[in-house]
């Protein structure tokens, strides 16, 4: 008898859910094992990483920090992986969309929080899917690789935020505070810039509730529009789309600009949640790698954009337990060791 | 059944007695004990800036003993991992938080938690319970340039510098004019890394200096890679805020280096006391705050002659090297005779002076 091993038409419906659950329990199985090789209890960590990321006083606060950046990135990773278009630039289309918001609240300073609120996400969406098209364009009309593209990319809008604020006295930099002549800072933007938050005991950001909204939009984007489907049949079977009349490059160019927007969205949030001010320092906004963590999201949710919500604030509270479980006798390679 | 009565008094009594001297030893034990946490940029075995602290983090350990608890967090970044990272320090009842890279702590950051006692080194922002301190390592870093210029035969000397900010440009400064003091003439060329501890681009940077025909490195940047890298071609090197001797044991000549532990003993015991002020500490090789680290077999006997007479002028101030006449890169005189810079003036230094081939804006 042989045995052969085909690939199934269709997945069913549990093994949706199993393979992401399966591969999380095989995770903590083997960390276990690394925590016991290294003298750690593992019960115990794993107590205390619950405790510091969801349970403690303010760590749902603190997890949703973390999430916020993690969801933008995620949904922008699994719009674009939807169409097999693999977009690795989620971390330089994030950087896009900080400097692009910072313009708009800079520009906007004196304005009211609804004037300026907007107009930073807009700023946002617009660098973010701006700097996305560059591979996508590349992709659609000389076909080359946008796995490559897009990541070399990253480095270089790293290199353009050190420009800003580092090399250059450009509109983001702040050359007048005396904190900015001992290490150069960008310009801080005005308290009307600053998004609001909801709830007191569990502060939620603005960018987390427009972050949902995100995933609501694409869900009903790929499963109830014609755009959608025919994106799907792209990224299924190219050739069939093009028997089928379907327009890939016009595809390929609105998928990435959206990922782009999406990942700029992030950049927005970035400024207007948490920083207030264009952070190009490489032990800021840059050591965190939201873009890269973002890919992981996606594929641990397999591309749905409800799941990504939900992975999102999981890594998120792994991040924010990491910085309480460090310590002289826990170090941090060990807890980087844990979250990947 | 009196007697039994008087027995179950005396027991009574004595469980009392022996309850109280417990309690009052228990709160007296937890008046005694603090906790201090310290916060890294880095790794706290980088080999340079955040061991260099971390060893002090120990000094104060060893020091008071069972009277402190001592923590550290390692890598952090800044933005939310920072945030999160205070927050789970105050939560777990740390008294007095060391900061030790420029950005960590904020007026805003100190007025969030009234309670806690913050301390920035390097930076400027100063409020009732916001500290900032730094020491004098120019005074240092002109010393081992001194040992760099005395190493150098062509007059070219690498310096390794990670951002275009008056520290740096200070440090920078210092080290040229040391150079120059045993090497006249020599040329300093900087390459700016942008980040203070990145191994990968201190390493290229040693190996573009190398070829752009330096014969010694130094460098104001936190890990020893750029001293490996000399290490393996057999140029000198100068190191950096911590003795990396072990790094490169042919190559190492000296370095400037911070000793931390003092400060943060006195600061730690002022929390104790209830006496800790704000304020702003600006260490010198006066005070022992700053000195040079043991030297390489790279020194000769007449270089290490000339230091220690330098040495032994700075600390009688009898000598500063950022005294007039000082000149800056385009031969313009910056500081005229009979001047000398002050602190303020040295933190918002941003020309290079002669000699010096690299630009001050990065």
């Amino acid at each position: 008898m042989k045995v052969r091993i085909e690939r199934r038409l269709t997945q069913p419906r549990w093994l949706t859910v199993a393979v992401p659950v399966g591969s999380l329990t095989a995770a903590f199985g083997l960390i276990a094992v690394v925590l016991l090789a290294t003298g750690h209890n593992p019960a115990a960590t794993y107590r205390d990483v619950f405790e510091a990321a969801f349970a403690a006083n303010g760590a749902l606060t603190q997890t949703l920090v973390n999430a916020t950046p993690l969801l933008f990135t995620g949904l922008a990773a699994a719009a674009a992986f939807r169409m097999n278009l693999f977009n690795i630039g989620g971390e330089g289309q994030l950087y896009f969309g900080t400097i692009g918001s910072a313009a708009a609240g800079l520009l906007l300073a004196g304005q009211p929080g609804p004037i300026v609120i907007p107009a930073m996400i807009a700023g946002g969406m617009a660098a973010g899917a701006a700097w996305a098209l560059v591979p996508a364009f590349l992709r659609a009309f000389f076909s080359t690789n946008e796995i490559i593209t897009s990541l070399m990319l990253n480095y270089v809008a790293g290199l353009i935020l050190t420009y800003l604020i580092f090399d250059s006295h450009s509109y983001w930099r702040d050359s007048e505070s005396a904190s900015a002549a001992v290490f150069p800072v960008g310009k801080a933007l005005s308290d009307a810039a600053s998004w609001p938050t909801i709830g007191s005991s569990v502060v939620v950001p603005l960018g987390f509730l427009i972050g949902i909204g995100v995933a609501i939009g694409i869900w009903v984007l790929y499963a109830r529009t014609r755009f959608g489907f025919e994106v799907q049949v792209i990224g299924d079977s190219p050739r069939a789309a093009r028997y089928a009349g379907m327009r890939t490059r016009r595809k390929i160019l609105a998928v990435m600009a959206l990922s782009g927007a999406i990942a700029g969205l992030g950049g927005a949030s970035q400024i207007g949640d948490f920083r207030h001010t264009l952070d190009a320092d490489p032990k800021g906004l840059r050591a965190y790698g939201y873009g890269y963590t973002g890919i992981v999201v996606a594929a641990l949710a397999r591309y749905n954009p409800f799941a990504v919500v939900l992975v999102a604030f999981l890594l998120g509270g792994l991040q924010n337990a990491g910085s309480t479980l460090q310590g002289p006798d826990f170090p941090s390679g060990l807890v980087g060791r844990c979250r990947g | 059944m009196k007697k039994r009565t008087s027995v179950l008094g005396a027991v009574l009594v004595a469980v009392t007695v022996t309850a109280l001297v417990a309690a009052t030893a228990g709160t007296a034990a937890k008046q005694a004990t603090i906790k201090a946490a310290w916060i890294y940029v880095a790794p706290h075995n980088d080999g340079g800036w955040s061991q260099a602290h971390d060893n002090g983090r120990l000094y104060v350990q060893k020091a008071l003993g069972s009277q402190v608890k001592t923590t550290f967090k390692e890598n952090i970044a800044n933005g939310p991992q920072l945030e999160q990272t205070v927050a789970s320090l105050v939560r777990d009842g740390n008294k007095i938080i060391f900061g030790t890279s420029f950005g960590f702590f904020s007026k805003k950051l100190a007025a969030k938690y009234p309670n806690v006692l913050f301390e920035q080194a390097t930076g400027t922002d100063q409020a009732k319970n916001l500290s900032e301190y730094f020491g004098a390592a120019e005074d240092t870093i002109y010393l081992s340039g001194m040992a760099a210029g005395a190493a150098s035969k062509t007059g070219v000397i690498g310096y390794v510098v990670p951002f275009a900010i008056p520290e740096v440009i200070r440090h920078a400064n210092a080290f040229a004019l040391g150079a120059q003091a045993t090497h006249p003439g020599a040329k300093i060329k900087l390459i700016w890394t942008n980040a203070w501890f990145d191994p990968t681009k201190e390493k290229k940077a040693a190996e573009s200096l190398k070829s752009a025909g330096a014969d010694v490195l130094g460098q104001n940047v936190d890990s020893p890679a750029a001293g490996q890298y000399a290490e393996s071609v057999g140029v000198p090197w100068v190191g950096y805020d911590n003795n990396a001797s072990k790094f490169a044991p042919k190559s190492w000549l000296t370095a400037a280096v911070y000793n931390w532990g003092p400060y943060y003993l006195s600061r730690v015991k002022a929390a104790m006391a209830g006496t800790w002020k704000s304020g702003f500490y600006y260490g010198s090789i006066k005070d022992g705050f700053t000195s040079l680290a043991p030297y390489g077999p790279g020194v000769t006997a007449s270089t290490k002659a000339l230091i220690a007479k330098k040495k032994a002028a700075l600390v009688a101030g009898s000598f500063y090297e950022f005294a007039g006449p000082l000149w800056d890169q385009s031969g313009k005189l910056r500081v005229a005779k009979g001047k000398k810079l002050s602190v303020t003036d040295l933190y918002a230094m941003n020309w290079l002076v002669k000699g010096v081939i690299g630009s001050p804006k990065g």
